[in-house]
């Protein structure tokens, strides 16, 4: 019998960190990323077709989370062995990008909780720093989808696990979801947090001298 | 001035079944209505279990002079045959050739003859009676005599079982002579058509009687002595023009017969009407896997993708989650099914600067068709995943006497009623779930008919009963791909009840599959 694509996520190249899983790379995703990558893609287009890779970055997601055998009858009166969502979840956007992929989000998970991040890059330091963050009270104690659709050097990123963990959020149950992300990134990123699940749409080949990930797509929040 | 124009007046089809409510007085009614479209209960199977249609339209030619009662004897014999399928009349008017400017001009004038064969487009009037003799559909070119000029718009025809061209020519050109299964030619007194013509234009057209008799011996009489009355010779019969209730009777028998003999000789051949009927398959079991391979695709079986099932499987689901998570799965199941679509290398810049390769969609045109009612919760789906897509509908309904599937509405978008387009058109053809096959089957075939290609079909569906008509169907159309997110085991014959009120209580029989998710459309709609 055959199936779309068997493997749920594409087995990542071997110079890819293991906690990192790709979308599988069908044609169909790359047509997806063409448009959104082309500067002369109006924005209504760039919506539509952003919104449809989100949504299959939070399905792909989402099959990290447990679940348990729970039987149901069904309206014919027949029982049915299947299976049921176990643990809580909750969005955190890291602003202003993230923001855009909120509505992706809850397209797929219905009224989910979302917490936000403001990390911006300290002039004095040269480093990331925290300036705002808001987050539901018992986050400790849910499954969190971390939004941010670049993953260029991975600066704010590992300053918002750090944060995350701050507010008692175990490393292996964050689960950091974009579009795009560079070698580097990734490689920043899972060196630092290796139990941290990282869903990515497509791997880009590197970054230029100004840290934007190349091709790209340019700024994502200012596209929306 | 041709036959019998309608001033201002579009041929625009009528919804039918009133026309017993006519008068029957030929002066009276004979420009009321000209391509007319009569559609009764709904179509049953026109095609056996290969697929293949089984029968052909049957198609009658109607010749005669002008006014000399052809849309009377059409209308008789449509009255007398009673409850048949779809029925259209044909007018030749509708076939009237395109016209330079200079060729308006003269026909405004009253100086071009329209009652001459070389004023109709007999290839496209023959063309379009082969399309409909074989069950495809045509687009009816639309005259306006107004204008005298052919318009842009067409008439879009589709499903007819009997199909009656009338005309003056409609005898002439050999051509549309090899299409006809009868022939008939109605017969009329020259005094009396003339009369007719006089009593119909003064009154009706406000024209004067010196008028209508100028054209009468300049274009109207010769047309006649040249080119229409020597075709009654091609006719199977001659039917008297008025007080002809005997010939309309004999004929009407024969086509009666005719109909019942292609029904008899093929009954054999239809498609099963249970899943039991079907003959074992000829592979060693519906299990093997090189059947399976190529055109049913189940969606890899994640974690999500099963508690969603459970979710929808659950009869206690709550309305607005079952909603939910039936267009969550019509997602998946889109976003699965266009990854069939096929694609070209396309290199965009980035807003970097960046050239980057990429793909693009490789198709003129991507449709999705619903099959009514429970084919709708995938909608949702389909316009998350292709952005302003376009969506017809096809009314299915299982016809409570035989069990049948019967064709009660086709609403196409307009890239699949185009011929033309139709071969290059991808189609997603949606329903809820595939139990007996046999809206799935129909819905197909309509689509075939319109000339998309088998491979450019994906049937895209929540659940597929693996005893069911899945089998016969795969069989039947072996490159059309059918995406589904689960397979069940079983097809089992219930009863449900349609509770009217209290004491009218309708049962009606179906087929559900175990364990299902019960009936999807009412659970997404009511």
């Amino acid at each position: 019998m055959a199936t779309v694509n068997a493997p749920t996520s594409q087995t990542s190249p071997a110079s890819v960190p293991p906690s990192v899983f790709t979308l599988p790379q069908t044609a169909q995703l790359e047509a997806l990323y063409t448009i959104i990558r082309d500067k002369d893609t109006p924005r209504g287009e760039f919506l539509f077709y952003s919104d449809r890779i989100i949504r299959l970055l939070v399905e792909e997601g989402l099959n990290h989370l447990p679940v348990v055998p729970k039987t149901v009858t069904t309206p014919t009166g027949a029982t049915y062995e299947g299976v049921g969502f176990e643990g809580k979840i909750c969005g955190v956007s890291i602003l202003r990008a993230g923001e855009a992929m909120e509505a992706g989000l809850r397209e797929v998970c219905r009224s989910v909780r979302i917490g936000k991040i403001l990390i911006q890059r300290d002039e004095e330091t040269a480093q990331p720093k925290l300036f705002y963050s808001k987050f539901p009270q018992d986050i400790a104690s849910r499954y969190v989808l971390l939004l941010d659709p670049m993953l260029a050097t991975g600066g704010s990123a590992i300053k918002a696990v750090d944060v995350l963990k701050e507010q008692g959020v175990p490393e292996e149950r964050i689960i950091f979801i974009n579009l795009i992300s560079s070698p580097e990134g990734l490689k920043n990123f899972c060196t630092k947090f290796p139990q941290t699940r990282v869903i990515t749409g497509w791997i880009d080949k590197g970054l230029n001298e100004k840290a934007y990930i190349i091709p790209g797509l340019g700024d994502f929040g200012e596209r929306r | 001035m041709s036959d019998t124009p309608e001033d201002g007046m579009p041929n625009v089809p009528l919804d039918g079944g009133n026309f017993g409510s006519l008068p029957s007085s030929t002066s009276t009614t004979i420009q009321a209505l000209k391509n007319t479209v009569l559609k009764s209960h709904g179509r049953p199977p026109w095609y056996g279990q290969d697929g293949e249609p089984i029968t052909d339209a049957f198609v009658i030619g109607v010749a005669g002079g002008s006014a000399s009662g052809k849309t009377h004897v059409a209308r008789q014999i449509v009255r007398s045959l009673g409850s048949i399928p779809t029925v259209v009349i044909l007018s030749q008017d509708s076939f009237y050739k395109r016209h330079t400017p200079e060729e308006v001009a003269l026909a405004m004038d009253n100086k071009i003859d329209f009652d001459h064969p070389d004023a109709l487009d007999m290839p496209m009037f023959a063309q379009c009676l082969v399309d409909l003799k074989k069950c495809r559909q045509t687009n009816v070119p639309v005259y306006s005599f107004t204008e005298h000029q052919r318009l842009d718009e067409t008439q879009y025809l589709y499903g007819a079982a009997i199909i009656i061209a009338e005309g003056i020519m409609a005898l002439h050109d050999p051509a549309l002579r090899a299409v006809y299964d009868l022939k008939i030619f109605v017969q009329c007194d020259s005094d009396l058509m003339l009369a007719r013509r006089i009593r119909r234009d003064v009154k009706e057209r406000g024209r004067s009687v010196e008028g209508v008799l100028d054209q009468y011996l300049r274009y109207v009489k010769p047309a006649y002595d040249n080119f229409v009355l020597p075709t009654s010779r091609y006719a199977d019969i001659i039917v008297p023009g008025s007080d002809n209730h005997v010939a309309i009777e004999l004929i009407s028998t024969h086509i009666r017969r005719q109909l019942r003999e292609r029904a008899r000789h093929f009954r054999p051949n239809m498609v099963p009407r249970r899943p039991n009927d079907a003959p074992v398959p000829t592979e060693t079991s519906s299990n093997s896997k090189e059947q399976r391979h190529h055109n049913l695709i189940l969606l890899p079986q994640t974690a999500q993708l099963k508690g969603i099932y459970t979710i929808l499987r659950d009869e206690t689901t709550a309305k607005q989650d079952f909603i939910f998570f039936v267009d969550r799965l019509a997602t998946l199941l889109i976003e699965a099914a266009v990854e069939l679509l096929p694609f070209r290398p396309k290199s965009v810049e980035t807003p970097c600067g960046v050239e980057a390769p990429g793909k693009e969609l490789e198709a003129h045109c991507v449709c999705g068709v619903t099959i009514q009612r429970s084919g709708g919760p995938l909608e949702r789906g389909l316009q998350r995943v292709i952005n302003d897509v376009l969506l017809g509908s096809l009314l299915v309904q299982t016809d409570p006497a035989t069990s049948e599937p019967l064709l009660l509405h086709v609403m196409l978008p307009k890239c699949v009623r185009d011929r033309g387009k139709a071969k290059d058109t991808w189609v997603f053809l949606l329903d809820a779930q595939i139990g007996t096959a046999a809206s799935a089957f129909m819905a197909i075939r309509v689509l075939l008919d319109h000339g998309v290609l088998q491979d450019h079909i994906v049937f895209v569906t929540f659940l597929v009963a693996d005893d069911g008509g899945v089998s016969t169907l795969r069989r039947a159309f072996p490159e059309v791909r059918i995406v589904t997110g689960a397979i069940d085991a079983h097809l089992r014959e219930c009863w449900i009840e349609d509770a009217t009120d209290e004491n009218d209580i309708h049962r009606r029989k179906v087929w559900v599959i175990e364990p299902g998710m019960g009936q999807i459309g009412d659970r997404y709609y009511l």
